[in-house]
């Protein structure tokens, strides 16, 4: 139906020009779903806006031949091309939030193409409009279709986003991360959806996405895409259960599973090859754990197990594992009668976002809108405990850890850090519990001065809780940069110097710097690939077990909290709705929240 | 653990590479130092004395030995346009630093403290921003002699609003950055985080900013002196000469042309120079493209 073949595509950059795919080849079929799937930076959305003739102006297609249904689309002019695009081939994005125009009505957007290409009247289209939200599940369609995209929640958006791009009645529908930006269980409500779509109108899907659990669910076949190259495809079953390539190894590897807990992970080293002038040879060799002489050779595609592997090992290799890293010798002794580090006793927080006029009765009354994100929770965190909080967005969690660190102030119930009542002092009199107390960001490029060097983001909290005398300041930050194992030398480095893993790192040796007993970490893994996430949860995890640091690990990904966490905590609109064991929370989840929550997520099946 | 992620910092990722200056740049930096260098070294390098009269070289047009000819009193024009514009470049900096002093800590406290603080300050400089900068300067400079400092204050005092509307607007945006909750949570002072976390970061727009206001300001200089309350003859800049020139722009055209083509040169030249150095300032353009 729709098939790409040799597609090479390259960016032209300050830094010159990178090769972002090399002669790629994947099919679309009716009625089937084809996965793409990689890490940033693999080049599996440049496929997408290939396809779609989207790519941007600095981009150069130096081969490749698109073609959709018989019709090669280069020998097609412009003109055509574009009807055909606009016609037969549907897009939809990752974000729901910024595609939607906030100033048009759903329905005017959704029947938009119509008016242009079909010739639509304007009142054909919005009936059109109204039929097609319906199919995608919008309950009263008609309302919504009068509705402005502020006026709906992220799922729905992405809903709508769906309807407009099957109003053109496409035969291929190209999705780049589709549910990347929501909540789990909008996420299963969206691949339902598509499921059901794909059956009814025998579409052919392009699904791109980082999330294997999520293509495991939802596709037939899977490519896996590493630095511009396909390095292995075939059924999705066979790929993600049993797979050849080094690279597609590592990554299933280094994905949390709920069923192999309070072990290491399985982090992939290194980082890709520079683009600008990829090895001849195989592009994971720097990484690969069996890598051999024969390596060097430049790799094709081969047939091997009913699928195709770009390695020329893969079937010597058939009967090894990606290594483990080595677990602690010792398993960690519950520490379940130390006291408490951090306690925290009916904590609630309001945002007051404005006043409206209500009625009660027939006389209107003026009210607060009120927001309430962290509402009369209790809590307490033992020395060395990982206290894992989930919850989907606008549950209160970041609220909530930042009100226990006072960057926001309660308005009642009471904070002890170390013993000692915090919620009361003045700020000017917190020294003691913010050495005790430290965070870790999500965003590592905006939890780093960038005019700052490594060293002097280091040097700061050292200097400032006078931690060590001045000459004693540069071997205290070379020992941080060793606990978070980088090298010394990345001291003189700027944030943009460094991956997103490393800047994590320095991020988490800065909340280090101060010698804390306990460090809210809030979605620390989240703006990562998998293959850094797992090296950044050992790395915390090496902490909790070497220095007894506490955690409050505040995550939305829930099988990396169910990896790392001893106890859990679901939150829901800003209440505590469970509080347990991982493991029986895991296993025997009895609010009802919870338990939606997690049969919500999608998982692997068991290596 | 420690052996995969020692690993972590293998592959360097690319030398940012240094990026080739554009060509607005080059333009902009060439025209900019070329009349900052020649103004800075008029006394040496000034072909004649500026302010020699002689009754015998009246309103001479360009030739080889007076290269943009006479005034009215027989001085040269090439040597009176390189003083002046010492006299016009130095009340330009001097009103734009009056202006930086005053305007950046009002609004990095505008911006991160928000609420009553900032209402105050920004309805102050709205107060400021509605007084015209003649009428202001008109008003400092009619009850005193006028003198040029007093000038480069009056306009530093006009673009002090302007200034704090910037510094304002980059603080909202920085104030939300993780790392400035960082710096919360180390109970850092405000005065820490305004001036080491939040300044570092506002300094490129500004930068752009200040050097656009110092052109503006040696406009609106040139327009005081023309008015006489700015450079007070014999000494010139460059809105005096064209002031003085004014009653012979029909026998003596150049007179005015000099310095007015003088100050268009400057303008043009840091607007330009200006523009293409926000690009370049911002760090995070600068980086590599080796993400993992």
């Amino acid at each position: 139906m729709l098939e790409i073949s040799d597609l090479t595509v390259r960016y032209r950059t300050p830094v010159g020009e990178i090769e972002a795919l090399t002669s790629i080849d994947v099919r679309a079929e009716r009625g089937r779903t084809l996965a793409l799937v990689g890490e940033s930076g693999s080049g599996k959305s440049t496929v997408a806006l290939a396809a779609m003739g989207l790519l941007p102006s600095e981009s150069v297609v130096a081969s490749g031949r698109i073609v959709f249904d018989g019709q090669e689309l280069g020998a097609l002019d412009e003109g055509a091309r574009r009807k055909l695009r606009g016609s037969r081939l549907g897009l939809v994005f990752q974000d729901p939030f910024s595609v939607l125009n906030p100033s048009l009505t759903i329905g005017e957007q959704v029947g938009e193409g119509l008016v242009h290409h079909r010739g639509f009247t304007q009142a054909q289209a919005q009936a059109r409009a109204v039929e097609l939200l319906d199919e995608v599940g919008i309950v009263n369609p008609a309302a919504i279709a009068k509705a402005y995209p502020h006026e709906l929640s992220g799922g729905m958006r992405q809903r709508a986003l769906i309807a407009g791009a099957l109003a053109p009645e496409p035969a291929v529908l190209i999705l780049d991360e589709p549910t990347t930006a929501l909540d789990v269980t909008i996420e299963a409500q969206i691949l339902d959806l598509l499921e059901a779509l794909r059956a009814r109108r025998g579409l052919a899907m392009l699904f791109i996405s980082h999330n294997l659990a999520v293509v495991h669910r939802i596709a037939d076949e899977v490519a896996v895409l590493y630095a511009g190259q396909i390095v292995e495809q075939g059924r999705t079953r066979d790929v993600l259960t049993r797979p050849m390539h080094p690279y597609a190894r590592g990554l299933l590897a280094a994905i949390p599973r709920f069923d192999d807990r309070r072990r290491r992970l399985a982090a992939i080293p290194g980082r890709l090859p520079d683009l600008r002038a990829p090895p001849a040879g195989c592009r994971f060799l720097a990484r690969c754990p069996f890598a051999a002489p024969g390596c060097e050779a430049p790799q094709s595609l081969r047939s091997l197990d009913a699928r195709a592997v770009r390695c020329v090992r893969a079937n010597e290799l058939r009967d090894t594992h990606w290594p483990r890293p080595q677990d602690p010798e010792q398993a960690r002794g519950a520490r379940n009668d130390a006291a408490a580090v951090v306690s925290i006793e009916r904590l609630t927080k309001t945002f007051t976002l404005g006043r409206g006029w209500r009625f009660s009765g027939w006389r209107p009354r003026k009210e607060e809108i009120v927001l309430r994100p962290v509402d009369d929770v209790s809590l307490d965190i033992r020395p060395g405990e990982v206290v894992g909080l989930v919850g989907e967005s606008g549950s209160g969690k970041t609220t909530l850890g930042r009100t226990i660190l006072r960057l926001i102030e309660a308005d009642c119930g009471e904070i002890r850090i170390n013993g000692e009542v915090v919620s009361q002092r003045p700020q000017r009199n917190l020294e003691a519990m913010r050495r005790a107390a430290q965070i870790v960001f999500q965003n590592p490029d905006s939890s780093l001065n960038p005019r700052k060097t490594v060293g002097a983001l280091l040097a700061r909290p050292i200097e400032r809780f006078g931690m060590a005398p001045r000459a004693e300041v540069p071997a205290r930050v070379r020992a941080l940069l060793e606990r978070v194992r980088l090298p010394a030398h990345y001291a003189n480095r700027y944030a943009h110097q460094m991956s997103g893993g490393e800047k994590q790192r320095v991020g988490i040796a800065r909340a280090l710097a101060t010698e804390p007993r306990f460090i809210v970490c809030d979605e620390p893994v989240s703006a990562l690939d998998v293959s850094v996430q797992a090296a950044i949860v050992n790395l915390l995890a090496d902490l909790r077990d070497d220095l007894g640091v506490a955690f409050l690990f505040i995550s939305h990904d829930i099988s990396v909290v169910a990896h790392f966490a001893d106890r859990i905590a679901v939150m829901n609109r800003g209440k505590l709705v469970e509080l347990g064991e991982a493991d029986q929370i895991m296993r025997a989840p009895r609010h009802p929240y919870t338990i939606k929550l997690l049969s919500a997520v999608p998982r692997l099946p068991a290596a | 653990m420690s052996d995969e992620a020692r690993h972590s910092s293998d592959g360097e990722p690319p030398a940012p590479r240094r990026r080739r200056w554009s060509a607005q740049l080059k333009v902009g930096a060439a025209l900019t130092a070329a009349i900052l260098i020649a103004s800075l070294l008029a006394p040496w390098i000034a072909p004649h004395p500026w302010d020699t009269i002689s009754m015998r070289t009246r309103f001479l047009a360009p030739n080889a030995t007076y290269w943009l000819g006479t005034d009215d009193y027989g001085r040269d024009v090439l040597s009176r346009m390189l003083m002046g514009g010492r006299l016009s470049i130095a009340m330009g900096v001097s009103a734009t630093l009056v202006s930086l002093a005053l305007g950046v800590p009002m609004g990095l406290a505008a911006g991160y403290f928000r609420g009553w603080i900032d209402e105050a300050l920004m309805r102050f400089a709205d107060v400021l921003m509605a007084i015209p900068a003649i009428m202001l300067g008109l008003l400092v400079l009619a009850v005193t002699p006028p003198a040029l400092w007093k000038t480069a204050l009056a306009i530093g005092f006009v673009y002090t609003p302007l200034i704090a509307r910037i510094t304002r607007s980059v603080t909202l945006s920085l104030a939300n950055e993780e790392f400035i909750q960082a710096a919360r949570a180390r109970s850092e002072s405000n005065a820490y985080i305004l001036f080491r976390e939040i300044l570092p970061n506002a300094w490129p727009p500004l930068l752009v900013e200040a050097s656009l206001r110092v052109t503006y300001a040696i406009l609106l200089g040139a327009a005081l002196s023309f008015l006489g309350l700015g450079a007070q003859p014999p000494s010139s800049d460059w809105g005096l000469m064209i002031a003085e020139a004014r009653s012979f722009l029909d026998r003596a055209p150049w007179i005015a042309l000099a310095p007015g083509l003088a100050m268009c040169l400057l303008v043009i030249g840091v607007n330009l120079l200006g523009d293409g150095a926000r690009e370049r300032l911002d760090p995070r353009i600068k980086a590599g493209v080796g993400k993992s």
